[in-house]
């Protein structure tokens, strides 16, 4: 037991995944680009729920901004990636500094609804603004950016560019990954835990509560913009309902279906999540439906989400196999 | 702890079953199209006109000696889930063509799959300009339906020739609408520059409640409307608008583009139909001048959809499909590259009379059938009479 | 200057609007201000209402009462459902995080959304006006439906109820106290379980009756229940969650925005909901006329 815990996994899952375009299929590649991206969403709102205890009910509207920023700088004014990707973050984190200004200064419910809000004023505006945005028929043909000394690469040479675009969202990915893994892991960190176990006790030993929920909530939007960026880039295209309510609750079932308790659980959420709807949806239509007993069976079967109940069965285990 | 996360991610990619990929199998033509929603109105039966298409064809004997097997996927009339759906029956479905879409948001950004993934695209519904323009148009996409330029301008004169002045216009607020609408308004203004628009609404697509939009039109005091809320948008603003007087007020001088004349339209109100509107429709069982194969393919749609009096919109899943068919043919292949070829310049044999997909634009000169609704005692809806199918070729440039 | 009767077609239809979410936002309302669960499902349990009662015109035919026996029916039969989701699930649920509960009425709103699907396929289905109700008379120039005016009437008649049965019944004076300190409920003695399971009864029978009295003015369709089901939390959380008035007021001020935004910016009027439900939330978190809830 003790050897596999030794296994560096983090580095082994990176270069699993970047193996995935070697299969050949080209399904493979979309629906992993699809996981990797999906993945980074839900880990950036656990930092939020998981690590804050703050239940956003809108984190779709930085992921929205991000991909209209990337989109827009991308196919409207032809910037490079290079300049675009960032942009993405950067946007996403200064709407989340002025949206999460006036959230955080509310609690539990309040709180939800204000994000919800926000995120919905986020949608409209994409919705409505024709000129900018395209309105409700978004934006099609985002262009890819230009990977082609990937073509230089050994080994990559031959692949096609949506499996390059898979390899740069992959290695990307696996760098904003590490860097929350650090965030979470440093005094910052704990400051969230702390506040989150008992937001009274943290103020009372002299924690600006609202000031590092503020700066969770920046950091936060910011992946999720991040992501938004690569996603819009992967989609083809950048469309309002990026920013809808529904993608809000969509990345919080993957959340805690994961498992809030853990950095990891909710990536292992996308991937269940999105690997089961791709098989479920080619025999039967009523996904919804399906998810939806999914998730009450979750609700009061495995709370902890599904590393949690890992978690548990394995503690079990270890007792067994003492015993 | 990690470990487990990683037994997880092997269970997930165990229940990753490889999708089913076979060479000597059928030809798969994937189909998204809004099968729910209001936008299912027209989606639903003209997906079952295409499944006819293919049935009748594989009875006798398929194209290229093999069968055709129809992949329908419901695009919920979103441009986003189109593009998703799409790119699945690429990737996930193998099919070798794409036909469908319905709305002028989902026509466009499908479109980009299909130049991406270098598959032909027909689009058998969306009509706004946009599709075919010089600058969206590439190898692989092609349209048997109507545009917004020919309803817009057929509309136009259609109005132009009514004793009004003052006219108002409402559109659902997306490609379409907006499109159509335009094209109205600069025709109209050309034809009978006496005209003047008076009020201009924009009710969000799929907007629940028209009533303040209403209001506001009439309060402008139009004599005359033009509007192109379709499907089941349509049907909602008739039923509030009625109550309200709207169309008294106009003295029924109200022209709904967007099928609203259409059989499904009148069918869903019955008693609650504006009766004495005008409006247009892809095809009217009822319509008899038309060409003898088109008696006899009412007459196969009504059995095919066990229905006395069937669908309009059967017919444009039916057209996208036989020219698929016959593309197919004419390259004797199901390569993408050369059934594009084979589409430029390709004449059809459809229930309506022939239809020619233009090498400039991709574009077929397919028109709709117009007329004034009027109360038939033969049917328990209304139906357009006289109904006329006018010609496009004067306004497609 | 705009026309004066113009104005007042557009106040009508604003207030007609704000009577139909009232009766939807007061049941929404109701069950956070006892039970503090904000019930996503709400809206699904307003689109069975409505396909309740299709279904039962369907079967009655077009006589002079089928439409009220549907309305009387889905609400019925919504209210019911309601009680067994409350006793076989939800209240598993109590002692856990909000989250939890929030999720669990979402998974509802999917499971419900398909199930419609299934008995009712995805075309939209329409009702007609009842018989008594379908003309319409003149008032300052504009033609008012008669069924408009029925609803304009029921929406203050229900409140009035509501009012008296809140402050004149002992269930009324309990669901009060509930709203103020729960604990102190349990602590009299109170049986809370069934005063919880009366008030989601309660706020679903609103819901289906909702659903089943919209149908002869919108078309019943898939994706009905989410989109009152937004509206619905707009006008609760202006208002004030689980302040009774404040549901009134909030449905009010919501049904005018959104008759007059489309005058003042006719392409935005959806964004103003959304600005305005965030302004209240920022200024006044509780709402309108509602109270700072005790944490």
């Amino acid at each position: 037991m003790s050897g596999l815990r030794r296994i560096p996994w983090a580095p082994l899952a990176v270069v699993v995944a970047l193996l995935v375009p070697a299969a050949g299929s080209r399904f493979y590649t979309f629906v992993a680009t699809d996981v990797a991206i999906l993945a980074l969403f839900a880990v950036s709102l656990n930092l939020l729920l998981g690590y804050t205890g703050l239940v956003s009910f809108g984190h779709a509207a930085y992921f929205g901004i991000g991909a209209y920023t990337t989109g827009i700088l991308m196919k409207k004014a032809a910037i490079p990636f290079v300049l675009a990707f960032p942009a993405a973050g950067v946007l996403a984190a200064i709407f989340a500094l002025v949206f999460g200004f006036f959230c955080v200064r509310l609690t539990k419910i309040y709180f939800a609804m204000l994000t919800l809000a926000f995120a919905q004023i986020v949608w409209a505006i994409c919705f409505k603004w024709n000129d900018v945005t395209g309105g409700e028929q978004g934006m099609p043909e985002i262009p890819y950016p230009d990977l082609a000394w990937m073509e230089r690469l050994p080994l990559a040479g031959q692949l096609r560019t949506s499996d390059h675009f898979y390899l740069l969202t992959v290695v990307l990915v696996a760098a904003c990954l590490w860097l929350l893994r650090r965030i979470v892991g440093s005094p910052f960190g704990r400051i969230l835990t702390t506040i989150r176990e008992n937001p009274e006790r943290a103020e009372f030993i002299g924690v600006n509560v609202r000031r590092w929920e503020l700066f969770a909530f920046v950091i936060a939007g910011a992946f999720a913009g991040l992501a938004g960026g690569l996603f819009g880039i992967f989609n083809r295209g950048v469309f309002p309902d990026f920013a809808y309510w529904s993608k809000s609750s969509e990345v919080l079932i993957m959340t805690i279906l994961g498992g809030i308790g853990h950095f990891y659980g909710p990536a292992v959420g996308a991937l269940v999540l999105l690997v089961l709807n791709q098989q479920i949806t080619s025999y039967t239509e009523y996904w919804p439906f399906i998810l939806g007993t999914i998730l009450i069976v979750l609700l009061f079967v495995f709370p902890g989400g599904i590393v949690g109940a890992l978690d548990a069965a394995a503690r079990r285990l270890t007792r067994v196999r003492r015993a | 702890m990690q470990r487990r996360m990683v037994l997880a991610a092997l269970l997930a990619l165990v229940l990753l079953v490889p999708p089913p990929a076979d060479a000597q199998k059928p030809i798969r033509v994937g189909f998204p199209m809004i099968m729910s929603g209001p936008g299912a109105l027209f989606g639903e039966p003209a997906s079952k006109g295409a499944q006819m298409f293919v049935d009748e064809l594989n009875a006798k004997g398929g194209v290229l000696g093999r069968k055709i097997e129809l992949v329908v996927r419901d695009t919920k009339g979103n441009a986003d889930e189109a593009v998703r759906v799409s790119r699945e029956l690429i990737l996930k479905d193998n099919v070798d063509f794409l036909v469908g879409t319905l709305t002028s948001a989902e026509g466009p950004a499908v479109s980009v799959v299909a130049k991406e993934n270098k598959i032909v695209f027909i689009a058998p519904i969306p009509k706004t300009d946009q599709l075919t323009a010089p600058d969206k148009l590439h190898p692989y996409v092609f349209r048997v339906a109507s545009t917004t330029t020919i309803e817009g301008r057929t509309a136009a004169e259609l109005i132009a020739g009514w004793n009004v002045k003052r006219v108002a216009t409402i559109s659902p607020d997306y490609a379409y609408g907006q499109d159509v609408t335009r094209t109205f308004v600069e025709h109209i203004k050309k034809v009978k520059p006496g005209i003047e628009i008076v009020d201009q609404q924009w009710p969000k697509l799929g907007e629940a409640d028209y009533t303040p939009f209403i209001n506001a039109q009439m309060a402008k005091k139009p004599d005359a409307v033009f509007s192109s809320l379709w499907g089941g948008h349509f049907v909602t603003f008739a039923k509030q608008a009625k109550p309200l007087g709207y169309f008294d007020a106009i003295k029924y001088n109200f022209f709904g583009a967007g099928e609203a004349a259409s059989p499904e339209s009148t069918k869903a109100m019955g008693a609650d139909y504006p009766v004495g509107i005008w409006g247009n429709s892809y095809d009217a069982f009822y319509w008899t001048d038309g060409p003898p194969a088109h008696r006899d393919y009412v007459a196969r749609v009504s059995k095919y959809l066990k229905d006395e009096y069937p669908s309009s919109w059967a017919i444009q899943g039916y057209i996208g499909m036989l020219a698929l068919a016959e593309a197919i043919k004419k390259a004797n292949s199901t390569d993408s590259d050369k059934v594009a070829k084979a589409l430029l310049g390709l004449t059809i044999d459809t229930p309506h009379g022939k239809l020619t997909i233009r090498e400039k634009d991709h574009q077929a000169n397919r028109a709709q059938i117009y007329g004034k609704t009027v109360k038939d005692p033969k049917y328990p809806f209304a139906i357009m009479k006289p109904a006329t199918y006018v010609d496009p070729t004067k306004f497609m440039d | 200057m705009p026309d004066p009767s113009f104005l007042f077609a557009q106040s009508l239809s604003g207030l007609t609007a704000a009577m139909f979410l009232f009766l939807i936002a007061s049941g929404l309302s109701l069950i956070f201000g006892v039970l503090r669960v904000l019930n996503f499902a709400h809206g699904s349990f307003y689109m069975l209402g409505a396909y309740l009662a299709f279904q039962t015109v369907q079967s009655l035919g077009r006589g002079p009462s089928s439409f009220w026996w549907a309305v009387a029916g889905a609400a019925v039969g919504v209210a019911v459902l309601g009680g067994l989701v409350e006793r076989l699930l939800l209240r598993h649920l109590y002692g856990k995080e909000e989250l939890y509960q929030l999720l669990f009425t979402y998974a509802l709103v999917l499971i419900v959304s398909d199930a419609a699907k299934v008995f009712w396929g995805t075309q939209q289905l329409s009702v007609s006006r009842p018989p008594g109700l379908a003309g319409a008379f003149r008032l300052f120039g504009t033609l008012v439906p008669y069924y408009n005016l029925f609803i304009l009437l029921l929406g203050p008649g229900i409140a009035f109820a509501f009012w008296l049965g809140l402050n004149r019944t002992r269930a009324g004076r309990l669901i009060r106290a509930a709203a103020l300190d729960r604990e102190m409920l349990g602590a009299l003695g109170v049986n809370v379980s069934r005063l919880y399971t009366g008030v989601f009864v309660l706020g679903s029978f609103l819901a289906g009756l909702g659903g089943a009295l919209v149908t002869p003015v919108k078309t019943i369709v898939p994706g009905m229940d989410v989109e009152i089901i937004v509206e619905a939390f707009i006008v609760v959380v202006i208002g004030g969650l689980g302040s009774f008035w404040g549901t009134f007021l909030g449905a009010l001020i919501y049904g005018q925005v959104l008759s007059f935004g489309i005058l003042i910016f006719p392409r935005f009027s959806i964004f103003s909901v959304f600005a305005l439900m965030a302004v209240v939330l920022i200024l006044r978190p509780w709402g309108l006329l509602g109270r700072p809830l005790k944490s």
